[in-house]
């Protein structure tokens, strides 16, 4: 190894950074330390005349290694390995410490803060003398895309993609396309019908020349890389057609929450206790009947189903308040005399146009109740023969305080949206992780809202979480976007700081084949190695840690390299024993 | 190696010492059995306190570097063990640190879990077996009329041999293979193939699994973890994929993987493979992956199943870890 020359740069960030620790102090004091060519500070380094800096010093004294201890690395790491880039040192051998978010902006004491400042420049000064060059990798894309799931948010982003000439596969479970949406009535808040909405999408994803719709089809594995995918599709259950693809779109959808097992709403046990999906169904047919064919005069709909409760999910299903408010309008159309009561534990009346459409509800001679989703769940029981009702709902009214019966002949329950039992499969097969709600994973909850942290794979629609049509519809055409952008490109970038396996060293114990949360790892029993498929890798380092055998290396995230950042971190205030 | 006694080549002259050790190092040179003529052929044994009788003033009178090769086995606990350890290695050419407690600290290097005080206390005044009333415990020098009587000062830490002298070779093994004692030391009397000063040698740098006939899939998901006696072995799954700790994956080869041949799992004994800094951190590292659970009270009550694992992890490897001892 070539002896290490290394500048430290150390940033103000005006004042965010200087006002808590004394720049002057960090740099004369790492200054001093061996392989430390020049130690610097200064007002803005991400500014031009920072990176300037810095590209004048490589030239200027022969650096080889730089670090800048400024904010974030997740602001500007790539800043300022794009500076050393241009100075022609490979953008590797750079080195960030946060003094800001980790240091000048969570501490009020300067004298502290400082010290730790340098704690932080010497951890990042050890290490970097241990990186080693690394060198971008791209692959090329196949321009067609799987999609998986043929409801609204799968059907959308299937013509988005179509309609720029790119291929399509559109795989669907069911035997038809349209999931939830096609079995809705009307549509919230502007009572437009779903179907005559779905309908033409539906005709034009089916007669499209660049979309091939695949139902009753199911996939097992999804081998591959972003670019590069391939599957074997099952069709009713027996293999099929090989496909070849460079994304993928999941819009696998969630289902409606089973009510029977809350014990107090008597679903399955009263036949005039429905679930919101099957009132759906019903609304479909034109008419609101019992089950023994009769009009009802009094019926209740029950809000947060399986929802916003700790026992069934804690999550709010989004959607739920804004069908049970239209639910009114549509029973007030058919049946203009009967009782309805809205029995809502909140009601939440967030996106465009639904506080109005509460308000518009409100006018329809409806009776509020609310109870407690915390204290006691309202109770359905048997009326008894004299009532004249079919069932009587027991609960504590919160808003009076009073413990009051409402009589009842049909109950509507606004059940949850609940992950499929079957999504862990699709789940392996294309490598995405979920949450403790068992939905998808984005890469980033804010900025990264439809790609995952695979490469090439993508969600949209309720499969990420509740949402209603737009906000699905919205993410259908941003993957889309994204996938075009990608095909257009013709190529994209891979993982640079992937892991490796040292074949003298691997034993074959198979630790790091399943930790993969990639499926990038696979066991070649011929060489009695494991092999990491560097493409497949995003350097998340699991294999690196489980590996006993030391036989994986993690590129930049090496044990000798962390080794000496922790090293560097204990060697200057750090008095412990 | 030529047994030929006429060879006019010299003899090396050769030491086997211990420090805090059990005494199997030294039988496991034994257990060369007619090879060990091979060796005499080839040595002067000129320092071996099991077998031979020679005082430490002898070898503290021997000109320096005129010991080719010693053998030292036991870590370093006491001012005795430092002693010889700097004694000896002043007379030698080619120092080896001989199995697991020389190399890393061994079983001994467990007490670095307690202090010298709590073992002090357990072994003078706690122990099922001691009546101490008046609570005596060991003291360096004490005066009787005939002089001053003293004994080695017992420190508070295990030492590796390293950590108090330079060494030349390692040879792991509790105890090391006699057959790679022999590669050693035919490689170190011809002088051919003699790794760089500091090698692990007599080993292999792969880790156990790579020698181990049992059958090993990536299904390693384990529910419970078992001490080997809670459960019938198959004789033939990964011992890992059975819920019982193995060492195997995180402990270099060359032992011939004897323990599981014989049915019992790898203890370690062999050490880290080449690059591992931690061998315990690292088997811990993998065992936290094999955890079947995700709700962490569960993924708790798994971990609680893992009986001792300092102990475990670290049984031949605490003084010379990145751990070191307990912090007390």
């Amino acid at each position: 190894m070539e002896e290490p020359r290394i500048g430290v740069y150390i940033c103000w960030c005006g004042t965010n950074i200087a006002k808590m620790v004394d720049v002057e102090a960090v740099s004369a004091e790492v200054g001093k330390l061996p392989h430390v060519v020049l130690a610097k500070n200064y007002k803005y380094m991400c500014s031009d005349p920072g990176q300037e800096l810095i590209v004048k010093d490589i030239h200027g004294h022969q650096l080889n290694r730089v670090v800048v201890a400024a904010c974030s690395p997740r602001i500007h790491e790539l800043t300022f390995r794009k500076a050393v880039e241009k100075a022609g040192i490979n953008p590797y051998l750079f080195e960030m410490a946060n003094i800001r978010e980790q240091d000048s902006w969570v501490h009020t004491d300067r004298t502290e803060a400082t010290s730790k400042a340098i704690d932080l420049v010497v951890a990042a000064i050890r290490r970097v003398q241990f990186h080693e060059p690394l060198q971008k990798r791209s692959v090329n894309v196949d321009p067609a895309t799987l999609i998986i799931g043929g409801g609204i948010s799968g059907m959308v982003a299937a013509l988005e993609i179509a309609n720029a000439g790119k291929k399509v596969y559109l795989i669907e479970k069911t035997g038809r396309l349209g999931g939830h949406v096609i079995k809705f009535d009307l549509t919230f808040p502007h009572l437009s019908s779903a179907r005559q909405m779905i309908r033409p999408i539906l005709q034009r994803v089916e007669n499209h020349p660049n979309i091939d719709v695949f139902l009753n089809t199911e996939i097992r594995d999804v081998t591959g890389y972003i670019g590069n995918f391939k599957t074997t599709i099952r069709i009713n259950e027996t293999e099929s057609t090989e496909l070849r693809f460079g994304n993928i779109i999941a819009a696998v959808g969630l289902k409606p929450f089973d009510p029977s097992k809350i014990e107090e709403y008597g679903y399955g046990k009263f036949p005039d206790v429905i679930t919101s999906m099957e009132f759906e169904e019903m609304l479909g047919t034109g008419q609101v009947l019992t089950k023994y064919g009769k009009e009802p005069r009094n019926i209740a709909i029950i809000h947060c189903v399986g929802s916003r409760n700790k026992k069934y999910h804690e999550y709010c299903s989004r959607t739920c308040c804004m069908v049970a408010l239209k639910f009114v309008h549509q029973i007030r159309a058919s049946l203009p005399s009967a009782n309805i009561f809205e029995i809502y534990a909140d009601m939440r009346a967030y996106g465009k146009g639904h506080e109005e459409f509460y308000a518009l509800t409100t006018h329809k001679q409806i009776i509020f109740l609310m109870y407690d989703q915390q204290e006691r769940l309202p109770v359905i029981s048997q009326a008894d023969r004299n009532d004249n009702c079919n069932m009587v709902i027991r609960m504590n009214e919160k808003l009076s305080g009073e413990s009051i019966e409402v009589p009842v002949d049909m109950v509507i329950l606004m059940v949850n949206m609940e992950a499929h039992e079957n999504v862990k499969e699709v789940v392996h097969a294309i490598g995405v992780s979920l949450c403790g709600n068992q939905f998808f994973i984005e890469k980033h909850p804010k900025l990264d809202p439809v790609a995952t942290t695979t490469g090439g794979v993508y969600i949209v629609g309720t499969c990420q979480g509740p949402k209603d049509i737009p906000d699905s519809v919205s993410q259908a055409r941003a993957a889309a976007a994204r996938i075009l952008a990608t095909i257009a490109t013709g190529s994209v970038a891979v993982e640079v700081t992937t892991a490796s396996t040292n074949e003298k060293l691997c034993c074959g114990c198979q630790t790091c084949v399943k930790v993969c949360p990639y499926s990038a790892i696979s066991y070649n029993e011929e060489k009695r190695s494991s092999e990491v498929n560097e493409v497949l890798c995003k350097g998340c380092g699991t294999c690196g840690s489980a590996c006993p055998a030391g036989a994986i290396t993690s590129k930049h995230f090496t044990d000798r390299q962390i080794l000496a950042e922790i090293e560097g971190i204990m060697s200057m205030s750090f008095k412990g024993v | 190696m030529p047994s030929d006694t006429s060879n006019p080549k010299p003899k090396i002259k050769l030491a086997i010492y211990w420090g805090a050790a059990c005494g199997g190092c030294c039988v496991s040179v034994l257990d060369t059995h007619e090879k060990l003529l091979d060796i005499v052929a080839n040595a002067d044994l000129v320092f071996w306190p099991i077998a031979m009788d020679i005082k430490y003033k002898d070898v503290e009178a021997m000109p320096d570097q005129s010991i080719d090769l010693t053998l030292f086995n036991g870590a370093v606990r006491n001012s005795e063990n430092k002693h010889m350890a700097e004694v000896l290695r002043k007379k030698s050419k080619i120092m080896v640190a001989y199995g697991a407690c020389a190399y890393m600290g061994g079983i001994p290097g467990l007490a670095n879990l307690y202090s010298k005080d709590l073992i002090f206390k357990r072994a003078y005044e706690e122990s099922e077996s001691t009546m101490n009333p008046d609570k005596v415990r060991p003291v360096v020098q004490f005066e009787v009329k005939e002089g001053t009587l003293s004994i080695p000062e017992f420190f508070n830490d295990v030492y590796t041999l390293n950590q108090i002298v330079d060494i030349d070779y390692f040879i792991p093994g509790c105890p090391p293979q006699s057959e790679r004692l022999i590669e050693v030391f035919t490689a170190i009397v011809t002088g051919i193939g003699l790794p760089p000063k500091g090698s692990v040698v007599g080993a292999l740098e792969k880790t156990n699994c790579d020698g181990c006939l049992r059958k090993k899939t990536d299904n390693k998901l384990i529910k419970r973890f078992y001490r080997p006696w809670e459960i019938q072995d198959d004789k033939e799954t990964c011992f890992l994929e059975q819920g019982v700790i193995c060492m195997g994956p995180a402990t270099r080869g060359g032992c011939g993987v004897r323990c599981v041949v014989g049915n019992s799992p790898c203890r370690g004994c062999y050490g880290p493979p080449p690059g591992s800094p931690d061998p315990g951190a690292k088997m811990m590292s993998a065992i936290g992956t094999m955890i079947d659970a995700n709700k962490p009270e569960e993924i708790d009550e798994i971990i609680e199943t893992i009986v001792d694992p300092a102990g475990l992890f670290y049984r031949f490897s605490l003084p010379g870890s990145i751990l070191g001892r307990k912090l007390l």
